[in-house]
Parts: structure tokens; sequence; C-alpha cells
């Protein structure tokens, strides 16, 4: 039988580990707990919910309306991991300095990226937008058409991202993507990544950015890239979105092409 | 590639031209020898082939002839030298072969001195003549480094030709000549007076050439194989050439190479070098701090063994020599072994588990009545043949280990103030980030990323800082977080306290009720809680301290104090309950003795009504009944302490840090997040903790050592252990700290807590020794009524009666007062007197800083004027550029070989001239750009095109000039 005393010299150790990663027990109870909890009580998706409150919330055919719903919702209601505002404003510098015409984005989700990254092309520019889930694309396309995109500027695919990359060039006359945006599985990155250069997709100069790399992470990725040489790559550290304690990182890849 | 050199030394090459022609000519002559003899075809091929060469230039002769002026004069020069140094070779070579017929040879020399001078000399027109070839449109840069390639080919197959050539003779002439050949050695004694001469001449130029090196406008690589080449040739020629003053200077570089190997060899001797500087290496300073400081303990703690294990324990220990069989020892030495007296036996009661292993693992049993604790030793006076004073030993040995321990700490910490003299860090604190932030020692490139990034980030909180400092606004905000913090601590401390109070107070009442009723854990509750809180408090207190934001130096400043204050409040709180046992334990002992006196009167009546005269009974002394031993059970306290502290430490350890790294490693494959990047990740090495532990197990040793002998071991033992399990859990199981920071003046922080620790740890053992009387019947001291009575009884019996008069007159108050008096004036003289050393330091240092400033603002003036004589300097020349192009070229010329001059000839430091404003500033810097300009004959000077980069070189040039 072990004495009380004993017991209670385990205190500092408890208080310890919740103090230090509070804000990880913060984001297990925001982004699990509740999400089973009103999963249970509505009997929507999230996805659908948050769709919900920004179709209440926002002005149609104004971009910035929709992500400033989707920001509220998402720090103040539930959790849901897009980019989020910290990481977009990076995103969009990036956007407007590469001034992409040719765009893909890997991992539409609810079309938060979507159209974070469509409101900031310039004229004539094409975001083609790869989504793996049925649910989330048609959201996703929900979202997108609110925002007032049409089908010329943003073209949703319906489709895994590993299925899709080998046909971007035959079906959709792809010769080089300007830019690629990566937020879809962790896993993928570094898969797709090969695919993407492995059908020619990347020329000189073409810009990759992939969230999340730190958390919840892709050590694989990031050891490919120091391994390959043939990016110029460093990470935007910041916080992961919704949260102020976790730290997290967002890649920037410039393809150099074999030197 | 000498050549530049030597561009002043015209004298030279002339005076000892016949001489290398000389040497030359017997280089051929062996050529010639060879060829005639066809001994080895590599050999004449390789010298067929630079006559074809030369045959083939001399057919190109005419071509290359369009600029012979400076650059031919030089590259004959260079030639020279080259050949100067081949005939050295040579000389070597031959020196011994020479020794006999060394005159007929120069006879021939001469003989044959003007032939061969002739062809020498179309040999040197031919090199020059290839050499301008090849760089006919190229500007005269690059063509003398193209001659310089050139001549390296070319100088190379020369060494070959005498090597080869030097090959075959050398099986001719025998043995001893190949020796020297291989070795290189000269002997001076076999070399003639003018070839020494010569020699020493050659030497010198290396020298010279060594010390030039550095300001000739070489690319790197070619400095570098100069230098060496230099250095090796120096090297080995000067040992043998060197006579009076060049002997000593000699024997004075091989006395310091000699020294320095030693050092080497001494740094390869200290243990644990390698490893200590790998962990540096990937870590950091500061982790490093942390296993330098446990070598130091690891050395103190093994002269307090050899102190205890010599004179304590060695004496007393009997079986363990009566293996050896030294049978004269043991009856010199020995005391008496176990089971002779009751002391030294396991009583009666215990004798049936005294050999289990719970009982031992609590120090009881055997344990308990063996060398290891205080109540094993006899109060014997003296001990065998040699009279050992085996009480007087143990006492001095208990007083020897402290004082020892005093002196050491105090040493190394006013070593340590020495060196780290008097910095403010404060007034250049861009500077100093800027100038030494980098740590050196690191030599792995992931820590390497990591220092970059704390540096970045120290550069970006020094601003922000900075900022902050004038704006003024958070320091509020940040002020209530401190106060919170250290509120937040003491919560901890308090509690922590109470927790520890609690649990002595149940252990009191568990050791009235008998231990044998309770559980192993409550038996064993003071020591688990302790160590516990002891492991876990400090992550709190971590935790807590992220809230001051201090940097973390003064972040790992505080920390250590607010550990050290709960490991001191952990610790005294045992001590008080320690001594409460005590006390109980004294109670016994009086009952006890009491009962002793009956049973032995009993015993004594009981034999003596049947029989007077009979021989007194002899008792079994496992059956005599003993008293509680209060010290035993001191020293078996801290024993057990020390040894559930090490438990803790290295379980901590597997689990804490390798667990959680295998775990974090062999799960990150198979798991939704990172692992290793994100959540647990691996953990860090705290070096406040660990160093902590350190001290305050230390000082548990010196609080313990006088009761338990045995301690010292255990602690050498234990240091021993952890210094390889650490080096091996950081090396394979922890990542270098986030904010890597270099450990700078931390150390005698370190020092200056184990000085409190030693003094907070000596203070009860001292109290203890000098209030409590010793037990009657264990213990060296038994039977006396303080345990320091034994000094006093050596005086009287062991030393001469004027010896003990004249202690007595010296520990006289009388006496004493006074002295203490003085050494208390001293101290506070020698105080004085520093301080105003420091003041005069600080004083001089501001000299200094106000000295630099004016400097400062004289070189900003003279490079101010040094701009407006230049625009001056520039209008005229703009109005002059319009009438005449031409004439500015020639100028352009001038400048152009005056630089040349400056470069290459003897005159490093050029003084700026008042006269021509703007040949400091084509001075040093742009003369690419203006050799550039001389090669195009489509140059056109105009005028716009040259402003541009002189405005830029004006102040650096400026400042050149005036520094």
């Amino acid at each position: 039988m072990v004495s009380p005393a004993i017991a209670l010299a385990f205190v500092p150790l408890l208080l310890t580990l919740i103090i230090k990663y509070r804000y990880y027990f913060v984001l297990f109870y925001r982004a699990v707990l509740v999400r089973i909890w009103k999963d249970c009580v509505t009997g929507l998706s999230r996805e659908e919910r948050a769709f919900q409150y920004v179709l209440t919330n926002s002005t149609p055919g104004d971009p910035d309306s929709i992500l400033d719903a989707f920001d509220y919702w998402c720090t103040n209601v539930e959790f849901i991991s897009n980019i989020g505002p910290k990481k977009g404003k990076i995103l969009d510098r990036l956007l407007l300095e590469q001034s992409p015409l040719t765009v893909l984005e890997l991992g539409a989700h609810c079309g938060y990226s979507t159209v974070r990254i469509a409101r900031v092309l310039p004229l004539g520019a094409r975001l083609y937008s790869i989504e793996m889930d049925q649910g989330n694309a048609a959201i996703a396309e929900k979202i997108i058409r609110l925002a007032g995109f049409d089908d010329d500027t943003v073209e949703l695919i319906v489709n895994p991202s590993d299925e899709v990359i080998p046909r971007l060039r035959s079906d959709y006359n792809l010769e080089r993507l300007d830019f690629v945006f990566m937020d879809h599985w962790k896993k993928c990155y570094q898969p797709d990544l090969q695919l993407l250069e492995e059908y020619g997709l990347l020329g000189k100069g073409s810009m990759i950015v992939a969230d999340n790399v730190l958390f919840p992470g892709a050590p694989k990725f990031l050891r490919y890239l120091r391994k390959c040489g043939l990016y110029e790559w460093k990470i935007h550290r910041a916080t992961l979105e919704y949260s102020k304690g976790i730290r997290d990182g967002m890649a920037e890849l410039i393809y150099q092409g074999i030197k | 590639d000498i050549e530049l050199d030597f561009a002043g030394d015209e004298n030279f090459q002339e005076n000892h031209e016949r001489e290398k022609h000389k040497g030359k000519r017997r280089n051929d002559d062996r050529q010639k020898n060879k060829r005639e003899n066809q001994r080895r075809k590599r050999s004449s091929k390789s010298v067929q082939g630079i006559r074809e060469e030369s045959q083939s230039k001399t057919e190109r002769r005419g071509r290359g002839r369009r600029r012979r002026g400076k650059a031919e004069h030089e590259t004959s020069e260079h030639e020279g030298n080259e050949e100067k140094r081949d005939q050295i070779r040579a000389k070597t070579t031959k020196s011994k072969k020479n020794i006999k017929n060394e005159k007929t040879r120069k006879l021939e020399g001469k003989e044959d001195g003007e032939a061969q001078e002739r062809s020498e000399r179309g040999k040197l027109k031919l090199v020059c003549a290839k050499n301008e070839e090849k760089i006919e449109s190229g500007d005269q840069l690059k063509e003398k480094e193209k001659a310089l390639g050139v001549k390296k080919k070319k100088k190379k197959k020369r060494k070959k030709v005498v090597e080869t050539s030097s090959e075959p003779e050398s099986s001719e002439e025998g043995d001893d000549e190949e020796e020297v050949n291989d070795d290189g050695e000269v002997r001076p004694e076999l070399l003639s007076p003018e070839e020494l001469e010569k020699l020493k001449e050659a030497l010198d130029e290396k020298k010279k050439l060594i010390q030039s090196l550095r300001g000739k406008p070489w690319p790197m690589k070619q400095k570098l194989v100069t230098l060496r080449e230099s250095q090796l040739f120096v090297e080995k020629y000067e040992g043998a050439l060197g006579q009076g003053k060049g002997r000593k200077l000699y024997a004075y570089k091989k006395w310091m190479k000699f020294q320095r190997d030693f050092e080497n060899f001494k740094a390869a001797c200290i243990p644990w070098e390698m490893k200590i500087k790998e962990i540096e290496s990937h870590f950091g300073s500061s982790v490093a701090s942390y296993f330098i400081f446990l070598r130091w303990m690891y050395g103190i703690n093994m002269i307090l063994f050899g102190l205890t294990f010599g004179l304590v324990m060695v004496p007393e220990i009997y079986f363990m020599l009566t293996i050896l069989l030294f049978t004269f020892l043991e009856q010199a030495l020995m005391g008496r072994p176990y089971g002779s007296i009751p002391r030294k036996t396991v009583p009666r009661a215990e004798e049936a588990g005294a050999m289990d292993f719970a009982v031992l693992w609590d120090f009881g049993g055997y344990a308990q009545y063996s060398v290891l604790f205080y109540g094993y030793y006899n109060n014997q006076r003296a001990i065998g043949w040699f009279k050992f004073r085996m009480p007087l030993s143990y006492f001095l040995v208990g007083v020897g280990t402290v004082a020892y321990s005093y002196m050491v700490v105090i040493r190394t910490m006013a070593r340590n103030a020495n060196e780290s003299g008097i910095g403010d860090d404060n007034s250049f604190n861009f500077s100093w980030k800027m100038f030494t932030s980098w740590d050196y020692l690191i030599g792995n490139p992931e820590t390497a990323d990591n220092k970059f990034a704390s540096i970045t980030t120290s550069f970006k909180e020094a601003i922000l800082e900075e900022q902050e400092s004038q704006k003024d606004d958070n320091i509020h905000l940040t002020r209530f977080l401190r106060v919170l913090a250290n509120f937040l601590v003491l919560c901890c401390l308090a509690g922590s306290g109470y927790l520890i109070y609690f649990v002595v107070r149940r252990s009191q009442k568990f050791a009235l009720d008998g231990l044998e009723n309770h559980t192993w854990w409550e038996r064993n509750e003071v020591n688990m809680v302790m160590s516990l809180l002891g492991m876990f408090c400090p992550m709190l207190f971590d935790v807590i301290s992220t809230l001051e934001n201090y940097h973390p130096r003064v972040a790992l400043q505080w920390q250590l104090g607010r550990i050290f204050a709960l490991f001191l409040g952990n610790l005294y709180t045992f001590i008080i309950a320690l001594m409460d046992a005590i006390n109980l334990k004294r109670k016994e002992e009086k009952v006890v003795k009491y009962n002793i006196t009956m049973w032995e009167a009993s015993l004594y009546n009981g034999t003596g009504s049947e029989n007077s005269t009979a021989p007194p009974i002899t008792i079994h002394p496992a059956d005599v009944p003993r008293g509680p031993c209060w010290e035993t059970m001191v020293g078996q306290e801290f024993v057990r302490l020390i040894i559930s502290d090490t438990m803790t430490t290295y379980i901590t350890l597997l689990i804490g840090d390798f667990l959680r790294a295998v775990l974090v490693r062999f799960l990150n494959h198979c798991w939704c997040w990172d692992l290793e990047a994100g959540f647990p990740s691996y953990s860090e090495f705290d070096v406040s903790g660990n160093v902590l532990g350190l001290i305050f197990n230390q000082g548990m040793i010196w609080m313990g050592a006088f009761y338990a002998p045995c301690l010292p071991a255990l602690n050498l033992l234990r240091l021993h252990v952890s210094m390889y399990l650490q080096c091996w859990a950081v090396m394979c199981c922890n990542v270098p700290q986030e904010r890597v920071f270099k450990a700078s003046g931390s150390n005698n922080f370190y020092m200056a807590m184990l000085l409190v620790i030693l003094f907070l740890s000596t203070l009860p053992a001292i109290y203890t020794i000098v209030t409590i009387p010793p037990s009657f019947d264990c213990g060296p001291f038994s039977g006396k009524n303080r345990m320091f009575d034994v000094i006093q009884e050596t005086l009287e019996s062991d030393f001469p009666t004027w010896f003990s008069k004249v202690f007595s007159y010296a520990s006289n108050p009388g006496l004493v007062l006074p002295f203490i008096l003085l050494m208390v004036l001293a101290i506070y003289y020698l105080q004085s007197t520093s301080k105003s050393y420091k003041e005069a330091n600080v004083e001089l240092k501001n000299k200094i800083q106000m000295q630099n400033e004016e400097n400062k603002k004289k070189n900003k003036q003279a490079a101010l004027k040094a701009q407006m004589d230049l625009e001056e300097a520039r209008k005229s020349a703009s109005q002059r550029n319009n009438d005449a192009s031409v004439q500015r070229r020639e100028e352009d010329e001038k400048i152009y070989n005056k630089n040349q001059r400056m470069y290459h000839g003897r005159n490093p430091s050029p003084s700026v001239g008042d006269r021509e404003p703007h040949f400091p500033v084509r001075g040093p810097a742009p003369r690419n750009c203006h050799n550039g300009n001389h090669g195009n004959p489509r140059y056109l000077p105009g005028f716009h095109q040259q402003s541009e980069p002189r405005m830029y070189r004006v102040p650096s040039v400026a400042f050149l000039g005036f520094k």
C-alpha cells in the first residue's frame, strides 16, 4: 500500500505537466471532445456547422468577410485546422510577391485556404484545388461560390492527390505550376512532392508552401528537403492556427532544379 | 613562386650566379653520365623531354618578344632562385659523396663553368619567352600568375629530374647515400664553408618569405603551398646549419615543441577529457560545465576517500589482509578483527537475518557491524607494533576532510575570480553580442543551427529590450509576473516543507511503534518523499520561471537559487528529525547502561558466590547487551539517503530520458503527429537540477562522513557511474537546448553554492561532535566525555610535557583573542586594498575608452579632410581632363607602376601624400580594375566611369591611411 504522502509528492509533477502542456490539453478539448459532443447533439458534421455559420454571418461575394467569419468561428466556437489568419498573412505576402498564374492547392478542406489564395491571385490566374473527401468538397464548392469565384478562377478536383497529380498534365493541360500549397495529409507531403518532381510540373523558381510542418509535423518531408538539395527552403516559424502556445511552421520551398 | 620577394635582390643574384651555375652544372653532369650509361630509362626520358621542350621553345622564341621589361627581369630572378633551391637539394644529396673528391670537382666546375653559363642563360631566355607568349593578350597581373603556374610546372619537372638522377647514383654509391636522401639530414661539418654560407642565405630568404607572405597578392592556395614548403625547408636545415645563436634558437624551438607535445600529452591524460569535449561540441559549454564540475568533484572525493581509507579503514580492517598473508603487517598495524569484541559482532538477536538482502540493503546486519560505520571502531589508544593512534587518526581525518574541502573550494573560487576579472557586460551590449556570442566549441550541425537561431533571437530580444527600456510601458506587467512567480515558488517551497515535516513526524510515530509492523513503503517514506520532491519541484519551478521572462543565464541562476532553497529546506528538516532521533537513542542508552551494570553485577555475583578463584566466565561477544549507538544510526541514515538519492537519479534518467527517447523515436512512425518536433519531444539536459543534485549530494557526504567512513567511497562509486551514465544519456537521449548559451562565470556561482553548502553541512556535524557525548560502548571515542578529548589525551601522554605546556599557553584566550583580532585586521586591510585596486582598474578602463573615442574623432576628422582634398583634386582633374586624355592615361600608368612598386617592393604601408591626393584612393583597393583598364587598348579614360568607385573607396582608404 502506497502511503498518501508519497502520492502527494507527485502533485508537483502533475502540476508541471498540466502547466507545460496546457495548450495541448486545450487543443484536445476543442478539437476532439467538443467536436464529438456537437456531432452527437446536432447530427451534422463539423464542416457543415461551420458552413452554416459562415452562410449566416458573412457577406456573399466578399472573400474577406467569409474569412473573418471562419476565423471567428474557429477561434470561439469550434476548431478546424485551417491555415488561420497569422500564417495566412505570410501566405498572402508570398503570393503577392510571386504573383503566380497557375496555382495548385492540395487539400481544400472546407475552402478557407482556397478563398484565401484566390483573392490575392493576379488577373487571369487559375487555381486548381484538390480535395479527397466528397462531403468536404461539396462544402468547399459552396464556400468558393459564395465568395464569388467562378469556374475559370478556381477549379475544384475531387480525388486523392496521388491520383490527380499524374493526370494534371494530360487532363488539365498544365505545363508548369508556379505555386503549390500543401495542406492535406501530412504523410502525403513527401510522396506528393516527389510526384510533382517526377511529372515535371515544377520549373525553376516554382514555389511550394507546406503548412503544419512542425505540428502535427511532417518529419519525412523535412528530412527529404534537407537531403535532396533541389530546393532553396526555409521555415516560417509561427504558432498553430487559433492557438497561442503550440509552435508550428510553414515551409517555403523554391524549386532550383538539378544543379 | 618566390620571385616577388626578390624584386630588389639583384645583388644577391649576381654574387651567387657562378656558384649556382656550378651546382647546375653538376646536375647536368650527372644527367649526362646517366644518359650515357642508360641505366634507367625513366630518368633519361625525362631529361630528353626537357631538351625537346627547350628546342620547341627556341622555335617559338621570336613570337614571344613583345613586351619585355620588368616582368622578364623578375621571372629570370625567380628562375635563379629555383635553381638555387635545386642546387641545394643536389648538394645535400651529394654532400657525403663529395667529401673525398670535392676539390677535384670544383676544379672541373671552373673549367666547364663558362660553357654551362651560356647554356643556362639561353634556357632562362627560353623560359621568359614562353611565359610571354602565353600571356600575350592578358593583363599584367594575370600574366604574372600564369608565369608562376608555368614555373611551377617547370619546377616540378626539375625536381623529378633531380630525384631520378640521384637515384641511380645513390645506388652506386652505397647505403649511406640513400640514408641521406631519405632523411634529408645534413651534417654541417661535412659542408664546405661557402656552401654553408649559401644555405644560410637561402634559409634567411625563406624566413623572410614566411614573414612577408601575408602581404602577397597571391591566391590562398598558393600561399599555403609556399608557406608549407618554406617551413619544411627551414625546419630541415635550420638545425643543421645553426651554430652559435642559430643553434641556440634551434634548441629553443625543439624545446618549445617538446613542451607543446608534453602539453598535449597532459591533456590526453586528463580523465574523460574527450568525452566532455564531445559533449561540449554537441550541447554547448553550459552542459559541459556540469560535467567538468562533476569531474572536479570526483577528484575531491578521490582525495577524501584516500584519507579515510588509508588512515581509518585500512588499519581497522583485519580480514582483508589475512587473506593476503601479510602477517607482519597484521601484527604491525592492525586493530582487532571482526567478532573479537562486542562492538565488532552482530548481536545474537539479529544474527538470524543479518545476511538477508533486505537487511543489508538497509545497511543493517553485517553491514552495520563492519568497518563502514562509526560503531565498529575500537577505542584502544594505539594498535599494533607501530602504535597507530586509531582514535586520534579518526578524529583528525574527520577534521582534515572538511578542512581540505574548504581549502580547495576557496582556492578554486579565488582562481576563478582572477580569471574572470572585472567585466562589465552592460556597456557594449550589442557589440558583445556581435563578436562574442558564437560558441566556437560547437561541432555539430544541429547545435550550430540552434545556436544560430538563438543568436538571432537574442538579437531580436535585445533590440526589443532596448526599445522597451526606452518606452517603459510594459515594466509593470513584467514586475507583477516576477512577483507572482516568486510567490508561487514560495508556496511550493512551503508545501514541500510541510510535507516533509509531516512525513518525518509520521516516521517518528512509526519508530515508536516499531518498524516491523509497517510496510516497506511506510518505512522508507521520508527518503522517498524527499527524493521525489527534490525531483519534481525543480520541474515546477522551471515551468513557473517561464513567467518571468529572464535571460536564460539569469534564469538559470534564479532556478539554482530556488532549488537550493528547496534542497536546503529538505535537508534541514531531515537533520532536525535526526536530532530528535538522536535524543531518543540517548534516552534509550541511559536505560541500557543501567541494565548492563545490573547484568554485570548479577553475573559477577553469580560467579563470585560459587567460586571466587575460578576464571571469569567467557561470554560470547554476540551475547553481550549493547547500547543503541546513535552515531551508527546517523551514519546509516545518511548512507540510506545517499543510496535512495542515487537510485532516484538513475531511475529518473532511465525513465525520463531513455524511455521517453525510445518511445519518441520508435512510435514516431505510427503516430498521428510528429513526436520528435512537437509534443513530448526529447528531453533537454537539466543543468541546474543536476548541478544542485551534485552539490547537495556532496553536502550530505561532508555531513555524514564522520559517522560513516564509507561515504566517500560510496560517493566515488556514484560519481564514477554517473559520469559514464550521464555522458551516455546526454549523447543518446537528449537534444541540445533550444537556447544554447555560454556558461560564463557560472562556475564560480556553483563554487559559491558549494561553499555555502559546505558551511551548512559542517555546522550540524560540528554541533553533534561538540555537544553530544559519544556512546559508551561503540566507536573510537567510547568512554570519553566528548569526542575532541582525544586531542588532549594525546597531548598529555604522547608529547613531551613542554609541548603540552606550550599548547596550553597557546590555547589561552589571552593569546587567542589578540591573534583573532590581528587576523580580522589583516582581512580588513586586504579587502580595502583590493577594493582600491578594483577602482583603479575601472578608472583605467574608462580612460582607455575615452582615448578610443578621441581617436575615433580624430580619424573621422582626418577622413573628412581627405575627402575634401580628394574633391578638390577631382575638380582640378576634371578641368584638366577636358584638354588631354592621353596625358591622363600616362598618369594612370605611372600610378599603376607606383602601386606595383608599393606592393612588390619593400615599403608595406604607404603614407598619404599631400601632393597627390588621389594616390591613396587608388592605392590598395582598386588594383584589379586598373590593371584591367591598362591592358585594354580600347580603354578611354572617361571621368564618369571612374567617379563612382572613387566615391566608395574614400572612407576606407582614408581610414587605412590614418590608422
